[in-house]
């Protein structure tokens, strides 16, 4: 392994592992993860009702007359988050390329996952036969992909960034 | 665009691989997670068998009149959907070193699947069980198997995909972002360059 490989991995796991402690303390998950994870409940359930879904948000559940969800930790996009945070805290580059590409990055998972949340849903109430193929397997890949091709779009932007660090 | 048509590609190989190979997967992985647990206790009590993509907890001990406790083996063996669509991103990827990364990368899940299947059969018996749970295991093994499986599944699921992929089948000069090209033998210098 190469130092620069190495020197990525220590910093990625322990970004991770970070992040994952913080997010697992009780007020942090009862003041931030909970409240935000309702948020993306609310805003799903209306994009909902525009196409013509029959639904209402309580708390961080989605209720139809004969389907519900519980949106949890794993669904609200907050894991794709952190391993992208992690990735671009322990890749070389400087804090304003770091701020811009996490900025970014965030906003795109979010919007993704909150078409994933509508369509994992829609799939609940018409096809209930595929949700759990499209919950398990093909929606939790698909935002993890693409925080890694974010990843590797940025990553490829923040070279400078990097040389700059690896002289230091 | 091309790179957009190979992760897509790889997505579907994957989803068709983990789809189809997973009951015979889970037999495996059931077997040799059993042997591995049945090492943690003693006596050595636990039976674990897959059935219809879950993992069937028996024991010894359970009243033969109870319903036997199940775990959804999808969400433990998925990862390698996404290992694999990221392998298909890899130029080269059938060249001698990403083909021996995909090996090793393959065994190397296969081994944190086990380790997964362990660490949630433990999980459940150390937080599931109610007051044989407390007989049986202290507060803080509790709190280790609980939170051992938690981390697990909320992210070392898709870290772990993404660093096998990372370290041992992307071009490692990439590791440090783009590479400086280097100009070709021959190759005349700009001026001021």
């Amino acid at each position: 392994m190469q130092p620069a490989q190495k020197k990525f991995l220590i910093r990625f796991v322990l970004a991770l592992g970070a992040f994952y402690l913080l997010v697992s303390i009780q007020p942090v998950n009862d003041r931030i993860v909970v409240p935000f994870t309702e948020l993306l409940v609310r805003a799903s359930t209306s994009i909902l009702a525009a196409i013509g879904e029959r639904t209402q948000a309580v708390g961080t559940l989605i209720q139809a007359p004969a389907f519900a969800v519980d949106v949890k930790n794993g669904c609200n996009g907050i894991e794709a988050a952190l391993l992208l945070v992690a990735a671009m805290l322990a890749f070389p580059a400087t804090p304003a390329q770091r701020v811009k590409g996490i900025a970014a990055g965030l906003a795109a998972i979010q919007v993704v996952n909150l078409f994933r949340i509508v369509s994992l849903f829609w799939l609940g109430v018409h096809h209930r036969n595929v949700f759990e193929l499209f919950h398990a397997a093909v929606w939790q890949t698909a935002l993890i992909l693409l925080a890694v091709g974010i990843f590797l779009a940025w990553s490829r932007s923040a070279g400078s960034g990097g040389r700059v660090e690896a002289r230091s | 665009m091309k790179l957009a048509l190979r992760v897509a590609l790889g997505f579907l190989l994957g989803l068709a691989l983990w789809w189809f190979l997973t009951p015979a997967y889970d037999r495996l992985l059931a077997g040799v997670a059993e042997g591995a647990v049945r090492l943690l206790e003693r006596p050595r009590a636990t039976r674990l068998y897959a059935d219809e993509r879950r993992l069937v907890i028996d024991r010894a001990d359970f009243p033969s009149t109870s319903d036997r406790p199940s775990l959804p083996l999808d969400d433990l063996t998925f990862d390698v959907i996404l290992f694999l669509s990221l392998a298909a991103t890899t130029k080269g990827l059938f060249r001698d070193r990403a083909v021996r990364g995909l090996a090793f990368g393959m065994l190397a899940l296969f081994v944190l699947h086990t380790a997964a299947v362990v660490v949630s059969v433990e999980a459940f018996y150390a937080t599931r069980l109610g007051a044989w749970s407390e007989a049986h295991y202290g507060a803080v093994s509790r709190n280790v198997w609980a939170t051992a499986v938690h981390f697990w599944r909320f992210v070392g699921c898709y870290a772990a995909p993404f660093l096998l992929w990372w370290l041992l089948i992307r071009p490692p000069e990439s590791a440090t972002g783009p590479v400086p090209r280097t100009p070709r033998p021959g190759a005349r210098r700009r001026k001021g360059a």
